[in-house]
């Protein structure tokens, strides 16, 4: 069943860990190059400094005529991201691009938890509070940050 | 081993020419002047630790005292009001009439002997200002001097009395004197070595261009010129910005490497060549010729900026002793230095880990690195510069869609057409749909046939194959079906 691996894919892989994003980690499985194991620091300055989170990333057959499918393992308190992970970003939906890549997609989701965007929730319950009571809103993302996504030592 | 020998070891085994050598810093005469500057202030009773202390009293003074007695001010001894041929000195309140020094805290010993020299100014300098009236500091008029000022605990008790003498130190002027010549002198090498390194890049360049030159349809008999040579500088070049020898560009580190770094990677470079033979392959000797003019460029390099970072670094060293033994604020000098030559000094690491070479050695790695890449890399096309943005394959045959500069391939287009994905992947305007065969772009086309022979006749072949699919379903093309 295995089709070789696009060149694409592994011109990709290759260009992750030879020039790695700072910030950003992402390591193919052994026995399936198509499925990413990926951590992401929160930025410096977010409420989300500090931790560091996990997310797995899956290339679908038809990438890059598809975005990649991509979901955050490590619990996190956002309005844009809901209780399964699923993230709620226009680049990975109707404003994908064949041209973007597994790197571009990673920086959006490292700048998605740097500027949060209540006005487009995909979690209901956390965009309310950030509307209603940002300053609440934001302690609640550092505890479940310090909770959730410490750095494994 | 101590940095001074080393310094002076590297000066005479290195490679160095004469003319380099001579503008080199000279760190053992410096650091004569600086027992010098040593002795004197000793003579004058004031150890560098009467002295640190004073200078810092004086830099801790609290800004109150400026608003009502203004020569209490800590901002009149400071670096303000300082002519240009200003020559170091010491700074000291005395008593107006007897030159006595007023601060309570010196030893006798040494309140006399700068009462001394302070009598001595205040007769020969007649009518010198009072310093009562501090000018605020005005930074940028620092130039080569370096005060120290005495301020006084009982000053209240005879306000009206106290004065600021000046106490020229003629040692430490002679350091000064010593090391200005040798920045301006190692400025002016710098840019004279630049200049003559970017002339050899513009002669490579030329030389790299004859000896790849594709050969022209009906010339290949005259040309004595094997195409494969073209493939031979392709993989050399790529070795060569696979691994950067002076200056890495990626996100994770971005700056010049150190001398040390620098060496090693062009050695790695070197070896690397040599084991997959790469230069013995080459089949014209003026290809040899080049190859080796282009190894030689890159070994020059790195001995300049080994020059330069050795006494960005003697500087740094040499300056840091000064203050270290003299407390005269050599750092002022240091900081000075940087902002009129700011590619001199060693950055000390500002940025954590990241460790820098030094000034000088840093723009000459960044901007030669530059030049080799637009005036010599840049001749022999990587296949890279022309992937598909979609499929990362060589854009075979190449399709422009008129909305931006990208290239695709072919089959890209065709796939984003069946897929219904109407938008220009780079430059997002609706123009894919409207692609036909007029877009196919023939320029680039007989570009890539000349410079990628064998890339494209490869990706050919992948293209008939994947129409073939497109048309017939993926079993007519399987591996083992008769058509093979």
């Amino acid at each position: 069943m295995t089709a070789p691996l696009p060149k694409r894919i592994i011109k990709e892989t290759e260009r992750l860990q030879t020039e790695p994003v700072p910030g950003i980690s992402a390591q193919p499985h052994d026995d399936n190059a198509r499925y990413f194991d990926v951590t992401v620091q929160g930025p410096d300055g977010s409420c989300y400094e500090g931790g560091v989170f996990n997310l797995e990333l899956f290339l679908p057959d038809d990438y890059p005529m598809t975005p990649p499918r991509i979901r955050f393992l490590t619990r996190i308190y956002h309005p844009n991201i809901d209780r399964l992970g699923r993230i709620c970003l226009d680049v990975l939906k109707n404003n994908w691009s064949p041209a973007l890549q597994i790197r571009t997609i990673l920086l959006s989701i490292q700048a998605l938890l740097g500027a949060p965007n209540p006005e487009d929730p995909l979690n209901e319950a956390v965009a309310k509070q950030w509307k209603d009571n940002q300053a609440e809103a934001i302690k609640n993302a550092r505890e479940w940050t310090k909770l959730y996504a410490q750095p494994k030592e | 081993m101590k940095f001074g020998q080393e310094y002076q070891q590297a000066l005479a085994n290195e490679d160095f020419p004469k003319e380099w050598r001579e503008s080199a810093i000279e760190y053992k005469h410096l650091k004569k002047c600086i027992k010098k500057v040593h002795k004197e202030l000793q003579s004058l009773g004031l150890h560098p630790d009467t002295l640190r202390r004073m200078s810092e009293w004086v830099g801790d003074s609290q800004p109150e005292h400026q608003d009502s007695k203004d020569y209490y001010s800590a901002t009149a001894p400071t670096l303000s009001s300082v002519p240009e041929e200003f020559a170091p000195q010491l700074r000291v309140l005395v008593d107006g009439k007897t030159g006595m020094p007023l601060d309570a805290t010196l030893a006798p010993e040494t309140k006399s002997a700068l009462q001394k020299l302070a009598k001595h100014e205040m007769m020969s300098a007649g009518r010198r200002d009072y310093l009562r009236i501090p000018q605020p500091p005005s930074n940028h008029a620092v130039r080569r001097s370096s005060v120290v000022s005495v301020l006084t605990e009982d000053i209240a008790e005879e306000p009206e009395d106290a004065r600021w003498v000046q106490l020229p130190l003629a040692s430490a002027k002679n350091f000064y004197d010593m090391l200005e010549p040798s920045v301006q002198e190692l400025e002016v090498l710098r840019e004279a070595e630049t200049a003559k390194l970017e002339e050899d890049i513009l002669d490579l360049g030329d030389a790299v261009e004859n000896v790849v030159q594709p050969v022209r349809e009906g010339m290949e008999a005259t040309r004595k010129m094997n195409y494969r040579d073209l493939y031979f500088w392709r993989e050399m070049f790529r070795l060569y910005t696979e691994k950067p020898i002076f200056y890495s560009g990626t996100e994770a580190r971005r700056g010049a490497f150190t001398f040390t770094e620098a060496k090693s990677r062009l050695q790695a470079y070197d070896t690397k060549l040599r084991e997959i033979g790469l230069l013995d392959q080459m089949k014209t000797p003026q290809a040899r010729l080049a190859a080796q003019q282009f190894l030689d460029l890159n070994v020059k390099i790195l001995r300049i900026m080994h020059f330069q970072e050795m006494n960005a670094r003697a500087m740094t060293k040499i300056l840091k002793k000064f203050d270290k033994r003299t407390h005269l604020e050599g750092n002022v000098f240091l900081k000075d230095i940087g902002t009129k030559h700011p590619a001199l000094l060693t950055n000390s690491g500002k940025q954590g880990q990241l460790q820098s070479p030094g000034g000088f050695a840093n723009s000459i790695a960044r901007d030669l690195n530059a030049e080799i890449a637009s005036k010599v890399l840049a001749i022999v096309p990587q296949p890279d510069d022309w992937d598909c943005p979609v499929c990362y394959s060589m854009a075979w045959k190449p399709v422009s869609l008129g909305c931006c500069k990208s290239v695709y391939c072919i089959r890209c287009i065709i796939k984003l057409q069946d897929e219904g994905m109407k938008r220009c992947p780079v430059c997002n305007q609706e123009t894919v749909m409207k692609a036909d065969g007029r877009n196919i772009n023939f320029e680039a086309m007989e570009f890539l046939q000349k410079y990628f022979p064998m890339e494209t006749r490869k990706r050919q072949k992948e293209n008939e194959k994947a129409a073939l699919v497109r048309e017939h379903g993926e079993a007519f093309v399987k591996p083992g079906c008769a058509i093979q």
